[in-house]
């Protein structure tokens, strides 16, 4: 009998080694353990032996059992494993194939991006956004600005007009008009929106062009606080590292007016063909709100004191995402808009 | 303003750089537009002695000449007859550029020519500048002068002109004088100011010519003062070459000294032929309507009663401010003349000169602002001029009609204001010292500055602009550089977005989300466009503001929809094949109320959908996304007659009885009006109505607690009918139960079904609030549903 079991032993290691699929095993395990299986023919054998033969017995079957079983086991694992690592060799993928996005994601005009930049730099320093009409009286456009019907410097903005009292708004200047005649001080407001000027166009010229007006009233405001305000908002539109200089310049509606450049984008400073080879590039106009017009709203200027800034969006995102030509902005060419 | 270097140098020492004087300037407010070189379009040329000269063997009229260019030798072949063995003679050596024109080794009929020789017209010099420079051939040069120099040196034509922005509030700076009073205190320096000597002159005037001046308002000063026995010729070689440097062309000496006056203080004056001022009366008066004068460009100038005329008791000899009249123009034959120097108003010249389309270099000037004493400085300086140049013999005495004041104004200044304005903390003796430089008297006592502004200042107010006039001054001198750079302190500020900002972001957002492209189109449009949209008779879209000036036709409405941008831009990507068709833009429509008053505006959201994916049903998709990620519920889809749509396929979107917008399949009509192939989905929607809609903080709703049962049906309808109307029945049945989430999944046509007649397979849900359906009750519901569709018309489908 104990023979029995060591030809049983080695046949089935024999079996196993040479096992080729893992239904293999079923029929191993029928030959071993099935109703006509050796160890269960053994088995049934016993009634034949006496106590002791009997126990012995069973205690050396019950361990072969145990021993094929676990070995049985061990080489089922070791076929699923490869039959998972086939699998997984037929299944692999070419990684590099484009990707299925659950829906294509639009994109936003590069000029509302620069337009959030900006406004989200000055809401950050206690702005508020407040909007006028696109179609403007004159006098809030011109007149109220300390722009009276004569001026040399309506010239500097050709307008388009309604009438000979409504018109185009050249500027988002005329909210602030609006704003004083609707706010009490102090205040301070960015002031988004589209103006128009008679301009053919051209690379760099649009009859139609977004400006952001900033303004703000208080007692006590200065040169050093507009230079402070337009330093911090430049260098969280352009980053740390970008350079400005405020210069003087006029504005009927500013005194002292100033014009703000900052060191080149493109050549950081070095001169090209974008600066001119200056280095620099001038970014927004800028001032101290003049006496008039403050008075010309109800304030007096000598407790109040005000200053405004005027920046182009369609030119701060032609310098940020380096556009050469400003018609491209509003072309509305998928090619071009799906780039931001 | 063109300043030339050697011009500056009258009066300062330039004792920095090129680019240290621009960068100065540009800190004073004076940005530099361009430098030019005197000889701007001459490089490279040189000058050489001619060593020998041969007959060319190939051609008659050449002749070969050796030339000394000092470091080298040089070939130069030459058809000129004036030159000669020993001649010093511009050389455009290869390399050389002239004008346009590239010089290089040429090789003529089998000789080598290493260049040319160069006339003095390539120069731009008359004879007055250079002896010989106007003869038939070549320059030739002093006898002294060096070999292989540059010509411009040569030649002393080696200047550098800078050309300086003046802004619109200093028309004084329109002139060297005023220029240089700038330059000399960007250079630290004071100004040698010139001092014009009043020439007494002989006899009077006032006896040759008498002045009335009819429109005092209009023309505020007029002076004039004569010269006889002129002898008219050209100018001097100093002042042909200035006002070259300065753009201008040398005619006469009397027209030069006006115009040299004109650069030099700013102020326009003229020059009449006394002999033809018809009894020596000169009227500045309102013209006649229709009045017509024939101006010095012998163009013949229809007048206005608005504009002001120089006339004599005859009639016009003058446009005021313009350009003088032919018939008194200065000619050669002229032998006593007339100065002019006046002062006019503005914006009448500005009047003047648009309406007649003729815009002068004097009318430039009176337009950006001149004032009165500078009047009578120009007028003294002509005549210095014509004492200087010999020109002619001064006649004693001033004519003068004056309405203006001429006595420099003083203000007084709040020094701590223009502290408080710059953040600086300056003593008013310092400001005194700082307005010093620019010539601005001025003395402190205590917290006043006492300032006296100068005639030229006209741009410095006396009233409550006065301390940020004066501030902008000491500011600009200490440096605008000079200021640090502080954030603003004082009360905190909540910075925010207001709702509709918020709202506007989103829209754009969600959209975004939805695939569009963000489209920014012009707002303006034309009446052909608005036509081919077909808007019915009561559409508000038809009452577009009209431009006074538009650009043309085509651009001379503000829109009142998005539609005719979007469509552009939309036949813009199909030509060009960009492979995208989805777009949305968020922007301003307006609509004319008439009248004064301002139009009303209003912002929509436009949609424009197109290409194979596309179709009426991805548009009302994202239009049903916007309004859920709002929280506008109910929106019904009512079909319209909008007839810029197809018929059947276009409707309102609904929401409580109001229309927020309308959507629909662009009609084949407006197609071939864009000339752009179909189909084209549209939508626009009122953003208003959607903020006015819009659930910010919807309610918690609580979830069903008990089961839900989905039951479909398949139903027979008349093909017209909509699938709304037959879920609307479904979900108000009279039923015990809840009915909810109807929705259409399938539509089958064919002849089971039958013609004209379609079948509709819709889904729903039944629940009840407190406890599980029984199948009795669900069954229940079912057949009442059922009953009811049939009763309306709608059998199930067999």
């Amino acid at each position: 009998m104990e023979n029995d079991l060591i030809r049983i032993r080695e046949e089935a290691q024999k079996k196993l080694a040479a096992m080729r699929e893992e239904c293999d095993l079923v029929a191993l395990q029928q030959q071993l353990f099935g109703k006509a299986g050796e160890l269960t023919g053994i088995l049934r054998t016993m009634g034949k032996l006496s106590k002791e033969e009997r126990a012995q017995l069973g205690a050396s079957v019950n361990k072969l059992k145990q021993e094929l079983e676990a070995a049985m086991e061990e080489r089922r694992a070791e076929f699923r494993k490869k039959a998972q690592e086939l699998r997984f060799q037929q299944e692999a993928l070419d990684v590099t194939e484009a990707g299925v996005s659950p829906v294509a994601m639009g994109h936003l005009h590069p000029m509302t991006k620069t337009y959030r930049t900006i406004r989200d730099a000055l809401v950050g320093m206690g702005f508020q956004v407040f909007d006028g009409p696109e179609i403007e009286l004159d006098d809030n456009n011109f007149t109220l600005l300390n722009l009276p019907l004569d001026h040399p410097a309506r010239d500097m903005q050709d307008t388009f007009y309604i009438n000979d009292k409504v018109l185009l708004r050249t500027h988002t200047s005329p909210c602030e008009i609006r704003a004083l005649q609707t706010f009490k001080p102090p205040f301070r407001f960015l002031m988004p929106g589209r103006v128009f000027r008679v301009d053919e166009v051209d690379a760099s010229h649009s009859p139609v062009f977004m400006q952001i007006e900033g303004f703000v009233v208080d007692r006590n405001l200065n040169l050093a606080n507009l230079k402070g305000t337009l330093d911090a908002f430049i260098h969280a539109v352009f980053g740390e590292n970008v350079k400005t200089r405020l210069r003087p310049s006029y504005f009927p509606f500013t005194e002292p007016s100033a014009e703000l450049d900052m060191s080149c984008t493109i050549c950081g400073g070095k001169g090209c063909r974008v600066c001119k080879g200056t280095g620099w590039i001038e970014i927004l106009g800028c001032g101290m709100t003049n006496p008039h017009e403050l008075e010309n709203c109800g304030l007096d200027p000598k407790e109040w004191s005000a200053f405004a800034f005027g920046v182009g969006v369609d030119r701060v995102t032609s310098l940020k995402y380096g556009i050469s030509d400003i018609r491209y902005e509003y072309e509305n060419d998928a090619r071009f808009l799906t780039q931001f | 303003m063109r300043l030339p270097k050697s011009w500056l140098q009258d009066y300062v020492d330039f004792n920095v750089t090129d680019e240290e004087f621009i960068e100065r300037m540009m800190w004073r407010g004076f940005e530099l537009e361009g430098v030019e070189k005197e000889l701007k379009d001459v490089s490279g040329v040189i000058t050489g002695k001619i060593l020998s000269m041969e007959k060319h063997p190939n051609a008659d009229k050449l002749t070969v000449c050796q030339v000394d260019l000092g470091d080298k030798r040089a070939q130069i072949l030459t058809n000129a007859k004036n030159v000669f063995v020993g001649a010093i003679v511009p050389v455009a050596y290869a390399g050389a550029r002239i004008g346009n024109h590239d010089f290089t080794v040429a090789s003529i009929r089998g000789v080598e020519s290493q260049g040319m020789f160069c006339s003095g017209q390539e120069f731009n010099l008359s004879d007055v500048e250079y002896p010989g420079a106007e003869v038939d051939g070549i320059l030739i040069l002093r006898e002294n002068t060096p070999l292989g120099i540059p010509i411009e040196k040569a030649i002393d034509r080696d200047d550098v002109i800078f050309d300086f922005s003046v802004l619109p509030n200093r028309p004084d700076c329109n002139s060297v004088i005023g220029l240089v009073r700038e330059a000399a205190a960007a250079l630290g320096q004071k100004m040698k100011t010139p001092i014009i000597p009043h020439i007494e002159g002989e006899g009077d005037v006032n006896d040759l010519v008498k002045v009335t001046v009819e429109n005092g308002d209009l023309c505020p000063r007029y002076t004039g003062r004569a010269a006889t026995d002129l002898k008219i010729g050209p100018s001097p070689a100093w002042m042909q070459r200035r006002l070259k440097e300065m753009g201008m062309r040398p005619i006469s000496n009397i027209v030069d000294i006006t115009n040299y006056v004109l650069v030099e203080y700013g102020h326009p004056t003229h020059a009449f032929d006394l002999a033809c001022i018809r009894d020596g009366h000169i009227i500045v008066r309102n013209a006649e309507e229709g009045e017509k004068v024939v101006t010095l460009d012998k163009k013949e100038r229809v007048m206005d009663k608005d504009m002001l005329l120089i006339s004599d008791p005859q009639g016009g000899v003058g446009v005021a401010g313009v350009m003088g009249g032919l018939n008194s123009e200065i000619t050669e034959n002229t032998k006593a003349v007339f100065f002019e120097s006046a002062a006019f108003k503005a914006s009448n010249i500005r009047h003047t000169a648009r309406k007649l389309k003729h815009m002068t270099d004097a009318a430039a000037r009176f337009i950006k602002g001149v004032e009165p004493v500078n009047a009578q400085l120009a007028l003294e300086r002509c005549i210095e001029l014509v004492s200087e140049l010999h020109a002619g013999k001064i006649v004693g005495g001033t004519v003068d009609v004056c309405a203006a004041d001429l006595k420099d104004r003083e203000i007084d200044v709040d020094v701590s204001h223009v502290n408080r304005i710059l953040n600086t903390n300056l003593s008013g003796e310092r400001m005194a010292e700082l307005l010093a430089t620019i010539e601005v008297p001025a003395k402190a006592s205590g917290n006043d500055l006492h300032v006296i502004v100068p005639h030229f200042r006209t741009d410095i107010e006396s009233g409550i602009e006065a301390d940020a006039d004066i501030a902008e001054e000491v500011g600009r001198i200490y440096g605008f550089d000079n200021i640090p750079a502080v954030l603003m302190n004082g009360d905190t500020f909540q910075g925010s977005l207001a709702r509709e900002f918020q709202a506007e972001d989103k829209v754009k957002d969600v959209l975004v989300a939805c695939g569009c492209l963000e489209m920014y189109n012009y707002n303006f449009t034309g009446p052909a466009a608005l036509k081919a949209l077909s808007f019915a008779a009561d559409d508000e879209r038809n009452r577009a503001v009209k431009l006074l000036n538009p650009f043309g036709e085509d651009q001379s409405l503000m829109r009142t929809t998005l539609y005719m941008g979007m469509l552009d831009s939309a036949a813009r990507n199909i030509r060009r094949k960009t492979g995208y068709g989805r777009f949305m833009e968020v922007g301003n429509v307006h609509f004319d109320l008439g009248g004064d008053l301002l139009p009303r505006e209003e912002k929509r959201i436009g949609l424009v959908f197109f290409g194979e994916q596309e179709s009426f049903y991805t548009l009302k998709g994202v239009i049903e996304t916007v309004l859920d990620r709002f929280g506008v519920k109910g929106a019904r889809y009512v079909k319209n007659d909008i007839a810029c749509f197809q018929p059947g396929r276009r409707a309102d979107v609904v929401v409580n009885g109001r229309k927020l917008g309308e959507l629909g399949q662009v009609h084949p009509d407006v197609l071939s009006a864009w000339d752009v192939p179909g189909p084209i989905y549209m939508a626009e929607l009122s953003f208003r109505d959607i903020l006015d809609l819009s659930v910010d903080t919807p309610a918690f709703q609580p979830l069903p607690r008990f089961p839900v049962v989905s039951r479909d049906l398949a139903i027979v309808v008349p093909e017209d009918s909509e699938s709304a109307h037959w879920i609307e029945i479904i979900e108000n049945a009279p039923v015990d139960v809840i009915v909810e989430k109807g929705r259409l999944f399938d539509v089958f046509r064919g002849p089971a079904v039958g013609l004209g007649k379609k079948s509709l397979a819709i889904t729903f849900n039944l629940r009840a609030e407190d406890h599980t359906l029984t199948d009795e009750e669900i069954k229940k519901a079912f057949e009442t549903i059922i009953r009811v569709l049939a009763e309306n018309g709608a059998p199930l489908r067999q």
